[in-house]
């Protein structure tokens, strides 16, 4: 690392140097380093191929990136062979030495290791895979041609020159004007223009504003912040620092899950890194600007990705949100000018500066030269996980389909099986049908449509979830998360469980549907905050797509999917079962009976409706109605 | 101290609550040596009438100038015994009285220890006599003033009583605010009823009493006199505020600039937080490190849960203290967020993802089987506290669900057999 770097002219005679040290041609190898890799074993595959190079004596002629997270998470670990960009997909420390030896050494193809789809066709490159060349990587494209942990890395692909033009070439004023031109809205869920926000920020009163990054990404399902966090930390900082200029900002917070506690480390060695490099601090490049920025943890709650509860949690104080009656813009932190973005937010902010807000609002829907509420302009990063074959981080222009995301780059569902819903949203969103499959995916057509967009969950279901099941995972989620202080949502929220509790047990009445969305109603109407506000969102969002599985569970005591436990018995099937023991020898109960090569049966007093019997049986000879 | 004085000791066996401890035959006999102790006798009821006429017989007899009855409480006969010298010519100053009931055989039960006692207090009692000097009673002027030093609720009760019959009362306070403790109660014993509705009317009727005259942030510094015609010097802190024009919004404490933070009544009294040194250690280096966080509560409670596997309450005491913020606050926060713990957990953490994605990809399986091989709950720590099973709403890592984390690390795309498997590596430690 070089000394603190003074000018703008700096900054791009060290980036002309780091390009020129960098051989694009010279082998490497990429591992991604995310945490869905780490989780299967990336650590040791890394450790194995630091190994095979050091006994080859090729530490420096072959680079080794460790990288943030690739996408293709239900792959992991992934391997990137430069120059090419041949993939290799779950990658075991085994397979290092030949890697080396043949691919790296000899160029060679190991056939086994590359991806191949359902029909079995094999892909050599990553770019042709159909989940990589369906996304429109802008924002996350970057996770691979870097090593989050260096700076250099980031400043090599031009990283920081979208500060530098901002600081030399633009006013604050441009700059907010370029952004709101942009139509970036809001990558937390609600969508609220970026550019205006900023506005009010910079039109506040007061000396001392804030810059606060909202990282608690505490939608179950959901961890594109965490994989941008993880894998590009300093498009982040960058963002935040041209905010920061825009706004008149002296201070920036990033608020982090401290479940993420990876994401935590790199946020900071990025912040230290920046501020050494002269980035960050006093006089930033010899502009005069003064910006720094701190890291806090936040304590695992979910209400505290709301801004004002996130504010009063940077204060160590309890998150409890505030009405908005004033807007955080004008007094939020510490009762001064705060201006609260989401990780994704910031991370377009660069894009958007060295590309333009011309180039930027080609990609996506509507027409935001009128108002920035026109339309849904860039790219929007997914989380597709479920019941789905690809599962990973997807992104794609604003305005792709379900199907584009589900069929095309999903891969499909798991299985073979038929797609029942997407979640999208979080809890607060809500549940899309089959029937929605072509809906164009933006803010408007999601709140349209009763769900949102949130931070980017996509939950894949099948035939064999229960929506109902579903709807009351998630109010016990918010009945868990609901901070107390407002009574609708504490109150409102616990009822509507007791009551969709009741249906899952088969003690629903007739009149229990009618109740839920009188319920639902005065909870969204009456509560102070989103949380409360949306909370009823997955309930109404299933009665309104999936009311006859309502009608099943209440009227016929029927659970199709089979989850609710007290809806459903199992029973074995005497013609195909062959008496193989498996489902006795397991069960925990000791309800299975029978001798071995003959049919068994299962005591349903025993029974407990586990269903362990039904997942193992290899004969489909279990029943479960 | 007159060498010369003539003494009468009365020993009192008030039937048996005396007699039946004491020695009240020892003890007298006892009195008998003593110095200038010139008749002693016992007596089953030394206030009765024949008990009382005993001593003035006596006085007039012996030409006693002290007496001492060795009794019960001066509360009760003082008054009694004093009325009998006086009959009996012998100013009524020129009494003593010991306790040896109260204060002696109604809280003993050894009879030779206390009649012991018994005997040193009726020495004390004669030697003390010897000092006393006649004294008259008269009646003086005296400043139909009073002085009530701190304004607590029992200052401001006393206050306006007195107030009430029509007596000038400073109320001096030596914080800003009148109200002591109770301002700080949400309720009180044992009937539960609202502080501050007991409280505001009475702070608002010593604001308003003609009679009163409130001194607030004003601390005593001298005082001299005696009972009716006391002299005190009071200190008025300087405040900076024209207290005719302010309105007492408080908008000036919240707005300004510097913290200040008036010292609490409670600080000067505190005793040291007892907390064992290792933890004094933690605490004090993630205080250190924090130092220049604007706020960092959350930051250090995250670094001692993380380190102790929970927040042990000693820890939350010696935080609070060092912070300077209340306790309850402390508490309220350690006990908001779901990241710390108040009791002692596993030495392996097992964390359960129960995001979306993990539901319903069979969480809830994982989590009674779980439950089910380590004999508890979610929340739960196992006897031998090798475990702690925990829930966590998503861990960011969909792709692998269902996915739990043992102590950091992730084990994905888990089913009952590979959970088996998994959990094996840890209980074969």
């Amino acid at each position: 690392m070089p000394a603190t770097l003074k000018t703008p002219e700096q900054v791009a005679a060290y980036r002309e140097r780091l390009i020129g040290m960098y051989d694009p041609q010279r082998p490497c190898i990429l591992i991604c380093g995310g945490t869905g890799c780490l989780a299967n074993a990336a650590g040791e595959v890394i450790a194995a191929f630091r190994e095979v190079l050091a006994k080859h004596e090729l530490d420096h002629k072959v680079g080794l990136r460790i990288t943030g997270c690739h996408g293709f998470c239900e792959q992991g670990p992934l391997v990137v062979l430069l120059p090419e960009r041949l993939l290799y997909v779950s990658v075991t420390p085994d397979d290092a030495e030949e890697i080396v030896e043949k691919t790296v050494l000899n160029g060679e193809r190991i056939e086994r290791l590359f991806y191949k789809d359902a029909s079995g066709r094999i892909f050599e490159k990553q770019d042709d895979i159909p989940f990589y060349k369906r996304q429109t990587r802008l924002i996350f494209g970057a996770n691979l041609e870097l090593d989050p942990r260096s700076i250099d890395d980031y400043l090599r692909i031009g990283g920081y020159s979208a500060l530098v033009k901002a600081l030399t070439r633009m006013t604050p004023e441009q700059i907010i004007e370029e952004v709101t031109r942009s139509g970036l809205r809001g990558r937390g869920g609600a969508g609220f223009p970026a550019g205006v926000k900023w506005a009010s920020c910079r039109k506040a009163p007061g000396n001392h504003k804030y810059v606060i990054c909202n990282a608690d990404e505490g939608d179950p399902g959901a961890y594109a912040n965490r994989s941008l966090l993880e894998g590009n930390p300093h498009s982040v900082v960058e963002g935040m620092i041209i905010g920061a200029y825009a706004i008149g900002a002296l201070e920036g917070y990033v608020y982090v899950r401290t479940e993420y506690p990876l994401a935590v480390d790199l946020m900071a060695q990025a912040v230290n890194d920046a501020r050494a490099m002269g980035l960050l601090g006093e006089n930033i490049l010899g502009t005069g600007l003064r910006f720094d920025i701190s890291i806090v943890r936040g304590g695992g709650a979910f209400v505290c990705g709301e801004s004002t509860a996130l504010m009063a949690s940077i204060e160590g104080r309890v998150g409890e949100p505030r009405a908005k009656h004033i807007h955080t813009v004008e007094s939020g932190l510490w009762d001064r000018p705060s201006n609260l973005n989401n990780v994704e937010t910031w991370a377009n902010i660069p894009l958007i500066i060295n590309k333009g807000a011309d180039w930027f609002t080609r990609i996506g829907t509507g027409d935001v030269t009128k108002s920035p509420w026109g339309g849904s302009k860039g790219t929007k990063i997914f989380s597709l996980v479920g019941k789905v074959n690809n599962t990973g981080l997807v992104e794609v222009p604003m305005g792709a389909t379900l199907r584009q995301v589900v069929f095309d780059i999903g891969g499909g569902v798991k299985g073979g099986k038929k797609l029942k819903g997407v979640q999208t949203g979080g809890p607060s969103g809500g549940v899309l049908a089959e029937r929605h499959l072509d809906l164009p995916i933006d803010y408007d057509q999601l709140v349209e449509a009763g769900t949102m967009m949130g931070s980017g969950g996509m939950i894949v279901m099948d035939e064999d979830n229960c929506m109902v099941d579903f709807a009351r995972f998630f109010t016990r989620f918010l009945e868990n998360e609901s901070c107390g202080k407002c009574t609708p949502c504490r109150e409102g929220i616990v009822q509507m469980g007791m009551i969709l509790t009741d249906i899952c047990e088969g003690k629903g009445k007739p009149e229990d549907i009618p109740l839920l969305e009188e319920v639902a109603e005065v909870v969204s109407e009456a509560s102070l905050c989103q949380l409360g506000i949306t909370a009823p969102n997955p309930v109404l969002t299933t009665l309104r797509y999936f009311p006859e599985e309502y009608e099943a569970h209440v009227r016929d005591r029927k659970c199709a999917a089979g989850v609710c436990r007290a809806l459903v018995t199992y029973s074995i099937d005497p013609e195909k079962c062959t008496g193989c023991m498996l489902c006795a020898r397991n069960c925990a109960a000791e309800a299975i009976h029978g001798e071995q090569k003959q049919p068994h049966t299962i005591d349903p007093a025993k029974c407990t409706k586990c269903g362990v019997c039904y997942d193992m049986c290899r004969y489909n000879a279990v029943l479960r109605n | 101290m007159n060498n010369d004085e003539r003494i009468g000791v009365y020993i009192c066996h008030c039937g048996t609550n005396i007699a039946q401890t004491v020695d009240v035959a020892a003890v007298a006999d006892f009195a008998r040596t003593l110095p200038g102790v010139v008749v002693t006798k016992e007596y089953k009821y030394m206030c009765s009438s024949p008990g009382q006429e005993l001593i003035k017989k006596d006085i007039a007899d012996h030409q006693l100038t002290r007496v001492v009855v060795s009794s019960c409480s001066p509360l009760m006969h003082e008054i009694t015994f004093r009325n009998v010298c006086e009959d009996a010519g012998l100013n009524r100053f020129l009494f003593q009285m010991s306790n040896i009931r109260e204060q002696c055989s109604w809280v003993h039960m050894d009879h030779e220890k206390a009649t012991e006692k018994a005997k040193r207090l009726v020495a004390a009692a004669v030697r003390r006599v010897k000092h006393h000097r006649p004294m008259e009673e008269r009646e003086v002027a005296v400043q139909p003033k009073a002085m009530v030093v701190g304004a607590g609720i029992a200052g401001i009760e006393a206050a306006l009583k007195m107030a009430d019959a029509g007596k000038k009362v400073y109320l001096v306070e030596r914080e800003p605010s009148i109200g002591g403790h109770m301002a700080k109660f949400d309720k009180t014993f044992p009937t539960l009823d609202c502080a501050a509705c007991i409280l505001t009317p009475k702070m608002v009727a010593v604001g308003q009493h003609k009679n009163i005259e409130l001194m607030t942030y004003s601390e005593i510094e001298h005082v001299a006199g005696y009972v009716g015609n006391f002299k005190v010097k009071v200190r008025r802190k300087a405040r900076y505020v024209d207290e005719k024009k302010c309105t007492g919004c408080g908008q000036c404490m919240t707005r300004c600039p510097v913290q200040y933070r008036p010292t609490n009544g409670d600080a000067r009294r505190r005793v040291p937080v007892e907390i064992r040194p290792e933890l004094k250690v933690a605490v004090d280096k993630a205080l250190d490190l924090h130092r220049h966080e604007r706020a960092p509560l959350i930051s250090v409670l995250q670094d001692i849960n993380l380190e102790f596997r929970y927040l042990p309450p000693e820890a939350l005491k010696y935080i609070s203290r060092r912070l300077g913020l209340p306790l309850s606050r402390v508490y309220h926060v350690a006990t908001f967020y779901t990241a710390f713990s108040l009791t002692p957990r596993g030495e392996h953490a097992v964390k359960v993802c129960v995001g979306t994605s993990c539901h319903i990809r069979g969480a809830q399986r994982l989590l009674d089987a779980l439950g089910e091989r380590l004999e508890i709950k979610a929340g739960e720590t196992t006897k031998d506290l090798k475990f702690t099973l925990e829930t966590v709403n998503c861990l960011g890592a969909c792709a692998l669900s269902p996915v739990i984390v043992i102590d950091g690390k992730y084990h994905g795309n888990l089913n009952r057999s590979k959970l088996e498997k998994v959990l094996k590596r840890y209980t074969q430690e």
